[in-house]
Order: C-alpha cells, then structure tokens, then sequence
C-alpha cells in the first residue's frame, strides 16, 4: 500500500509541485509562530514569582566619593535607613542594577563537580531584596547581616539553577565554585523561580551574592516597596530628599509596574505584528488553494460524472476529493515535519522540546483542517453535480 | 498592442471575479506590508529633521578596544574628552557637534510625574542640526562658558510642564532637582532620530558628571559637518589619520577602532557591525532575506492561481499561437497582464498603507514619528510593484508559452 | 502550393507509440479546395495540424510556398502562419472575453498596423460574412452558426492563401452547416484563396474539388 501511494504521488510530483511548496510554506510559517505563541504562553502560565506592586526603583550614578571604605559604607547605610524610616516607605534594598524587569542583565557562571554551568543571572542584593520582591523561600534562610563575615561567600539560588546542580537533591548547605572554579561558594536557601524577564519569559537561572562594602563603589540602584499611601506628592518628596542627599548625582525614579508594561510589550507587540501578517498570509494561502481544488473540480466534471453514472454515490465522490487534498497535505507535511523536527533534535534556541513537539502536532493538525476546509466546499459540489448533465457538456 | 492587453487582462479579471479577488487581496496585502515597512525604513533612513545635512556629516559614536591576543573587547562611546582634545583640532571639518547619550530623568509638576531625557551638548550642535526653533533661540558659546543654567525644551516637554502656555521662553524647568531657566522651545524630533532625540537639552558645561575626566570613553557622540559634499571623504581621511595616532589609554588592549561613519554606515554598524566591519553588507542581506521570506508564500500562490487561470484559457493561447503569435510574444501579453493585475493590487494596497500608516502615526506607538508617503517611498514602492509582478508572472508565462498548441485547440 | 512528402507521426507516451500518420505524400495546387475524410483517429486532424504548422512530423518534408519550413525557429513560423496562412475550428475557439470585432482583429495584432487599419480589415471580413451588424456583440450571444462565420472572418482578415479548416460544420445542423460551406466555396471562387477542409460530411465533401480519404494514417484514395 505504501509503494502504491508512494508512486502515485512520485508520478504526480511536478505536477502538484506548486500546490506542494504552497502547503510546506504555510507549514514552516505556522511552525515557527505556533512555537512562539506555546513558548509564551508555557512561560506565561508559571507562576510569576514576585510581587511588582507598589515597588519603586531608584536609579543615581557617580556619587559619592571616597577612598574610605567605611565611610562609603556608613553613607549608603545612612541614606537606606533614612528613606526606610519614612512611614509610607515599607522596605529599601540596594541592588545592581539588572533589576528585574530592567533591561539590562548581567551574568556569570559557576563550577560545580569540574562542570560549567553558565548563563545563569547574577543579582548583587541587600538584606531587604526578598522582602520588597515578597519572593518564595523554597528551602534555607536568607542572607543577613553576619553573611558579611562568613568565610565562604554564601549565595542564594533559584529554583531552576537548583535542579540542574542537585536534581532533587537538598541544596542548602552544600557548596559550589565560582566561574573560575577558585572561591568557594555556599549556598544558604533556594527562592521560588521567579520571572524577571517579564511574564512571556522563563526565569533561567539566577543566583544571589550579598552587596558587600567593595559593591558601593559601583552600585548604581535603590529598591523601594512603599505602603498604599505612597502617592504622587510623597514621590516627588523622596525624589527631593534624595537628591539633596546625593547632591552630585542625577536621579531617577521609576516604578517597576510600568518597567513590567514595557517589558512585556516588547514581547508581546512584535507577536501582534507577526500574528496579524502570518494571519493574512495564510487566509491568503487558505483563499488560493480553495480556488486551485475547485477549478480542478471543475475541470473534472466530466470524470465526475461518469463516476456518479456508474454508482458512485455523491458522498462517496464528494469524500474521494476531499481524501485527495489530504495525501497531497500529508505529502508537504512529511517534509515539513522532517524539516521542523531538526529544532528539537538540535535543541535550537535551548526551548524546551515538547514546545517544538506540540508546535509540531498543532501546525500540522492545522494545515490538515485547514486543506480539508478547502476542499470541502468544492467537494460538495462536485457530490451535486448530475451525471446527465455533467456527461452532455463533455 | 498594449491596449489589447490591457482590455484582454481587465476581461479575464471581470469572469473569474472569486480568483480576482484572491489574487488581489493578496497582492494589496503584500504590497502593503511592503509600503509600510518602506516608509519606516525610509524614515530610519533618509534624511530627516532635524538631521537634514547628512549627506555632509559623519558620526562618530563608537570606540571600541580590542585584546586581539585573548580575544577580549570593550564597547563604549566617545568621551568629552576624546571630543575636545583630539576630534577638535580635525582642520577639515566646518562645525563639529558634541553632545551625550540622551539620560533619563524625572520632573514633577504639580505632583505629576514626567519622565525627562535629556542631552548635554556644545554650541555647535544647533548648527549642525537644522532645529525648528517655535521660541526663543539655542543657548550661545558664552551661555555655555559661563556655565548657565539655561534649556532648550521640547514642544512636548512644554506641554507636559507648563500645560497650554503662550509663551515658555523665560520660566523655569526643574529637572534633576535642578532649575534651569527655558531660552528656546524645539519641534519635536522623531525617536528614531536617535542622535537628536531629547526631551530637554542643556549646555554640557551644567552637567553634574565630570565631562574632563581623562579617558577615550565616555557617554558622548560626535558630528562632523564638512563645508561641501566633496570635503567628506577628505574629512574622513584626516579623521582616521588623527585617530591612528591616538595612544590606547588601556593597558589591557592593544587595538582600538573609532570609525568616522556616513549617516547609513553608521546606522548598519550601531544594528548589526562592529569595529572591524561596519555590518552594510550584513544588514542588507538580512534585509532582503526577511524580505525575501515575506514574499515567498504569497508569490507562490500567486503563481498557482495564475497556473489555474491559464489553463483555463488554454483555448485562447492555442488560437493566439495559431494566427501567428510567437511564444515569445505570449510570454510578453502574460507578463503585462499580471503586472495590469499587480499595480491595480498596488492601487488598492496603496490605499491600505495610508490608512494603516494613519493609524501609527495617530495610536504615537513611537514618540513624534511622523510616517509619510514621500516620493521615494512611493517610488521604491512602484519598483516593488514590478519586482512582484514580475516574479509571479515569469514562471506561469514560460508555461503558457510551451503549451501544446494541438492541446489546447482539442478541448 | 503545399506539398507533403513521406510524412510520418509518431505519438510516444510511456507505454504506448501510436503512428498516426503514415507516409502520407500530398500535393495541393494554388486555388485548390481539397477536403479530407475517413473515421475517427484516422490521422486525418494530425494532417492538417502538420500543414497548418502547429505540430511537426516525426519524417517527411513540409514545403509551403515553396519554402521549407522545417527548419524555421519558432519566432519565424509564428510570423508563417501569421501571413500564409488562416484556421477554423470544429468549436469556433473564439476568445469569450472579447467583442466579436476584437476577435476577427487578433491575427492582425501579430502584423505592423495601425489599430485604424485594423478596425477597417475586421469590418470588412465580418461584411463578407454576413455579420456587420454583431460587431460589439460577445461570442456567447451569438448562434453556433454565427460564431463560426466569425471564426471564419478571423481566418479570412489577414487575407492567407491557405485556409485550414478542421470540421467547420461539425457542430452544426445542416442548414447552418451549408450557409457556412457557401461561404468557404465563395472565398475560394472568388478570391482564389487554398483550402483545406478535414470533415465527416459526404455532402460537404462532394462540394470540393478533390476528395482524399484516409484509413489507419495512410491515404486510401
């Protein structure tokens, strides 16, 4: 039976080939949306993470200026527990400046058992961080203020960096090294994964150090998580007490909520874009393989006909056409899936393989109902043709 | 003989109405997307306000430091510095621009938040830049090395601060907990004029950051302006020499690269170049690539209507071919006829685009963008027409013209 | 006028090569109006096609107008036909998108003339068939009878010396299928110009000057 399809659509190939190519093209286009838009939406339905509202971010830059580095650390140390005594202010954190939701990113890798594991963000954090964020503590503690003076620099991890070090294995109180494999690294708890790059995006790994004395040289941001009546009017008075603080410094205050808007807009807005052109492009496609069948419905009228005059039902007929259309669909899609299929295998894009593989069955499911709708109309016609009639025009 | 075509086309056009309109709709779609990413590329590309002496500048916004032992590098933009004591002393050069990256800031007014980016810059930025002045006038070589606190301020910037004022010259800005006194108003630039998009602009000498620290990077951009179009490349040859001899204040590299760029050059090398290769050649293949792609479903669809539609005149064709017309001559009637076909699609996808075009520019996706349907984009939009056109209508053309004369006059 | 030599077609599909004309030799004389019988897949349409130069044989030579056109490329037989000679088919294949009057133009597309010249040509070919008054009408509003006399001013407006007629009254009834064969009689009295007429009629047949039957691709009288 295989050989007999096989040569049949072999002996077919040239002629078919531009209806062919048209079905493998819609294919490839409705693959790679598709995986986009279950990429996201796998991303989209884990849970966030962290708590964005009500949280503000504070960014200055050069200020402060001395060699003293406990005067550094006194004079940051100063200005945190000036902004946390303000009673609309429920907790300040430093941080670097990859906060979540930012554009910029920074990362590092770490050496465990002889192996890289690389690509993992790094965040520079106060004590306060887990607080403004509201972030999960899966299991351990926290980084407090005797971490400054523990041998080992303690670091604390997420969810993500967690399985692929230990699987499901404890982590809290074993140890790793940093990228070049020298310091030794302690890990002290392990956060719920959390979604830093906006909601369409995974968390990926991500590990904690604490901001020690040497980070004031460089830290450039300020996390807020103010209470319900932080307004307007109290914005601009911090933004005042803040610069008058950092006299030299240019300040800027953003809150995080609109930071996430953006963030998400830049995934979501070129997803409309390319939705809305493949959409055409394949209403297109839909409106030109339903003219083609039918005109070669037509054509075959006579052949049509004679097959009613000879007992054919008019389902039956009806169903042969329809049965066409589909092994010229599974004749593209072979190919199609063929092609589609190196992006598992290879791993393109570190997407995880069940994106491609469901991508792969509804592309396909697709392009089937969508040919089968195309050539159900001109099938029905075809049933309703008289064999009288048909017979004479030929 | 074309009148002929032309009747023929808009007949075989008026019997099949259900594959007219397919290929049409087609057609008009593709050509739209075609025309709207034309007029943003356009945009992007071409001359605009205020960047309207391109032809006569060249930018330079990168330094770049390589280890080319360890393979390590460095990115940054030019600093002050690197502007004032070694671009300055180019002979060539008419004017020379200095200004910064554009930073961000807040103002409040009457507890409202407004989100500020501004731009430190030289005099002769405004000279350089063709700006609009609605009020006042840019600040002066004096202004700036008297150290005053004075701004030129956008159109927008004047509404979000002081609301529906007559006049803004003489008031007060606070930005960055600092008050400067208003002394021009700007029209609005577009935001993908990245070089000179800001929502306030202050003499560099107020900056709060230290602009004379000693070191080749820094957060500034330049603009060369030469006095004709002619001096350019000379410009750029005494740009390079100078910069040879620029010594790397960083032990760590051994190479560093600052380009002097045409207005495209440096476009191609901010997207997609580097140091070593200003990424034209990148950029565009990518380009026609995407484009490419774009095409490539509704050309063949196109193609496997016009098929259908072709054999269904085969009748026609065997009657041509009989009183006398060559394939060649054939090939020529299909080709007309699709491309008929193709600027009526055109017309309409024409239609479409300044709608949609409408749309963006009303729904400000992106701040003071302002899409138009100029004579270049219309232009680069009839080429794309007949480029379209032409690839549908080649390869079924070739097959109306081999086919079977005895065929087809059979039927 | 037209002078067939040994010819010979052979059809090949995968499977199958059929001979459809078997060295046939036939010479047909300026005035002539010849017509050409025998049943179905005699080789009989294969024949006038080699003459009207739409298919080519597998041997034999083809000389119109004394010339020898087997080595023509396809440009300067496009430019043949066009001048030397004219067609008329058993289903009229007439452009159902075009105005009568712009379906007699079309041979003349293929020469150098002014659309004037053009206009003044298809009136009068479609004068002498009787139809002056259908000039704007579609072919799908006009009688078989009438479609086929405009088929015939197609064949006539570039003035050919040789018209190839494949079953002209095939599809029509008898009375329609005389006032066409009158037509055909009157062009080659009056304006002396070669026909060639394939029918099944022995009516039609008999109005001719020369009769030649064919059996099995090869002539048998």
């Amino acid at each position: 039976m295989f050989k007999h399809l096989f040569k049949l659509m072999w002996n077919k190939r040239k002629h078919n080939f531009l209806f062919l190519s048209e079905i493998l093209v819609s294919f490839m286009v409705i693959f790679a949306i598709s995986s986009f838009l279950i990429y996201y939406f796998q991303n989209y339905s884990k849970e966030r993470g962290l708590d964005y509202e009500k949280v503000w971010s504070v960014s200055y830059d050069e200020s402060y200026k001395t060699k003293n580095s406990d005067s550094l650390t006194m004079y940051y140390e100063n200005l945190k527990n000036v902004i946390k005594a303000l009673p609309e202010v429920e907790e300040v954190s430093f941080s670097s400046n990859n906060i979540p939701y930012a554009n910029s990113i920074s990362t590092t890798s770490i050496t465990f058992k002889g192996k890289s594991f690389d690509g993992i963000n790094q965040y520079l954090v106060g004590e306060g961080y887990k607080k403004v964020w509201n972030m999960n503590l899966e299991e351990g503690r926290w980084f407090t203020k005797e971490d400054e003076v523990a041998k080992d620099r303690p670091i604390v991890i997420n969810e993500t960096l967690k399985r692929d070090l230990f699987g499901d294995q404890s982590a809290v109180g074993k140890s790793t090294a940093d990228y070049e494999g020298n310091k030794k690294l302690k890990i002290i708890g392990v956060v719920q994964d959390f979604k830093a790059n906006g909601d369409f995006q995974p968390s990926g790994r991500a590990m904690f150090w604490k901001v020690d004395t040497a980070a004031f040289r460089w830290l450039n941001s300020l996390l807020i998580k103010v209470g319900p009546k932080a307004d307007a009017a109290f914005e601009s008075r911090l933004y005042k007490l803040i610069s008058n603080t950092m006299k030299n410094s240019s300040i800027e205050i953003t809150h995080v909520s609109e930071l996430r808007i953006s963030k998400n807009e830049a995934t979501v807005m070129p997803m409309i874009i390319f939705s809305i052109i493949a959409g055409f492009l394949i209403l297109n496609v839909a409106l030109g393989l339903f003219g083609v069948l039918w005109y070669n419905i037509n054509k075959r009228k006579g052949e049509i006909g004679l097959r009613r005059a000879i007992g054919a039902s008019g389902s039956s007929v009806s169903l042969q056409l329809v049965a066409e259309s589909f092994v010229l669909a599974s004749m593209s899609l072979i190919v199609g899936v063929f092609f589609a299929l190196q992006f598992p295998l290879l791993g393109v894009y570190n997407v995880p393989s069940a994106v491609y593989l469901t991508a792969i069955l509804l592309s396909v499911g697709f392009i089937y109902v969508l040919v089968i709708l195309c050539a159900l109309y001109p099938g029905k016609q075809a049933a309703a043709i008289l064999p009288a009639v048909a017979l004479h025009e030929e | 003989m074309f009148k002929n075509y032309f009747k023929i086309a808009i007949a075989v056009l008026k019997r099949r109405k259900f594959f007219t309109f397919i290929s049409l709709f087609g057609i008009s779609f593709t050509l739209t997307v075609l025309m709207v990413a034309t007029a943003f590329v356009n945009k992007v590309v071409s001359s605009d306000y205020p960047d309207l002496k391109r032809d006569r500048c060249l930018y330079v916004n990168r330094v770049e430091m390589r280890n080319t032992k360890e393979g390590w590098y460095n990115q940054s933009s030019p600093s002050y510095y690197l502007a004032e004591h070694y671009i300055s002393t180019l002979k060539v050069p008419q004017k020379i621009s200095i200004s910064s990256f554009s930073r961000r800031t807040n103002a409040y007014v009457n507890d409202k938040k407004i989100f500020i980016e501004y731009q430190f810059t030289n005099a002769d930025y405004w000279t350089v830049g063709d700006f609009i002045f609605l009020e006042g006038k840019p600040y002066t070589q004096q202004q700036i090395s008297n150290a005053e606190r004075v701004a030129v301020i956008s159109e927008s910037t004047k509404k979000a601060y002081f609301g529906d004022v007559p006049v803004a010259v003489g008031k007060y800005i606070e930005a960055d907990n600092v008050s400067y006194r208003v002394i021009g108003v700007v029209k609005g630039v577009s935001k993908t004029m990245q070089v000179y998009y800001a929502d306030l602009y202050l003499p560099y000498t107020v900056s709060k950051t230290d602009y004379k620290r000693k070191s080749l990077m820094g957060d500034y951009k330049v603009i060369l302006l030469a006095g004709t179009k002619a001096d350019v490349s000379r410009m750029k040859q005494e740009f390079n020499a100078m910069i040879a001899k620029v010594p790397i204040d960083n032990k760590q590299y051994d190479k560093m690269y600052i380009h002097a760029d045409g207005a495209f050059e440096d476009l191609c090398r901010r997207m997609v170049g580097d140091g070593l290769n200003s990424g034209v050649f990148k950029l565009v293949s990518l380009v026609g690539l995407v484009v490419f792609l774009f095409l490539l479903l509704p050309t063949i669809n196109l193609v496997n209507i016009n098929i259908t539609r072709i054999m269904e005149r085969s009748s026609e064709i065997g009657v041509r071919k009989a009183f006398g017309a060559s394939s060649r001559t054939l090939v020529y009637q299909f080709i007309v006829e699709n491309l008929i076909l193709t600027f009526i699609g055109g017309g309409i996808g024409l239609i479409f685009s300044i709608l949609v075009i409408y749309q963006i520019n009303a729904l400000e996706l992106i701040p003071n963008l302002d899409l138009r349907l100029n004579v270049s984009v219309l232009l680069y939009s009839l080429l794309a027409c007949l480029f379209f056109g032409l690839l549908s209508g080649v390869y079924p053309a070739w097959r109306m013209s081999r086919l079977n004369v005895v065929r087809a006059l059979k039927s | 006028m037209i002078r067939l030599q040994n010819i010979e077609k052979v059809y090949r599909t995968d499977t199958v090569e059929t001979l459809a004309v078997n060295g046939i030799s036939l010479d047909i004389a300026q005035g002539e109006f010849l017509s050409i019988m025998g049943p179905s897949g005699c080789g009989k349409s294969t024949l006038l096609n080699i003459m009207g130069l739409l298919d080519e044989p597998s041997k034999g030579s083809v000389r119109i107008d004394n010339q020898d056109i087997s080595h023509f490329s396809d440009r300067k037989l496009a430019s043949f036909r066009n001048q030397k000679l004219g067609f008329i088919f058993q289903s009229y294949h007439l452009i159902n998108d075009l105005q009568v009057v712009d379906n007699v133009e079309l041979p003349l597309l293929y020469r150098n003339s002014t659309a004037k010249e053009r206009r003044r040509l298809a009136e009068a070919a479609l004068e002498k068939v009787g139809l002056s008054n259908r000039l704007k009408h579609f072919p799908t509003q006009l009688s078989g009878g009438q479609r086929q006399r405009v088929a015939i001013a197609r064949a006539i407006v570039g003035s050919p010396q040789i018209i190839l007629a494949d079953e002209p009254t095939g599809n029509l009834d008898s009375v329609m299928g005389n006032e066409i064969m009158d037509i055909l009689i009157n062009l080659n009295q009056r304006e002396g110009t070669t026909i060639v007429m394939v029918t099944h009629d022995e009516n039609m047949a008999h109005k001719t000057h020369r009769l030649v039957r064919l059996f099995d691709g090869s002539q048998v009288q």
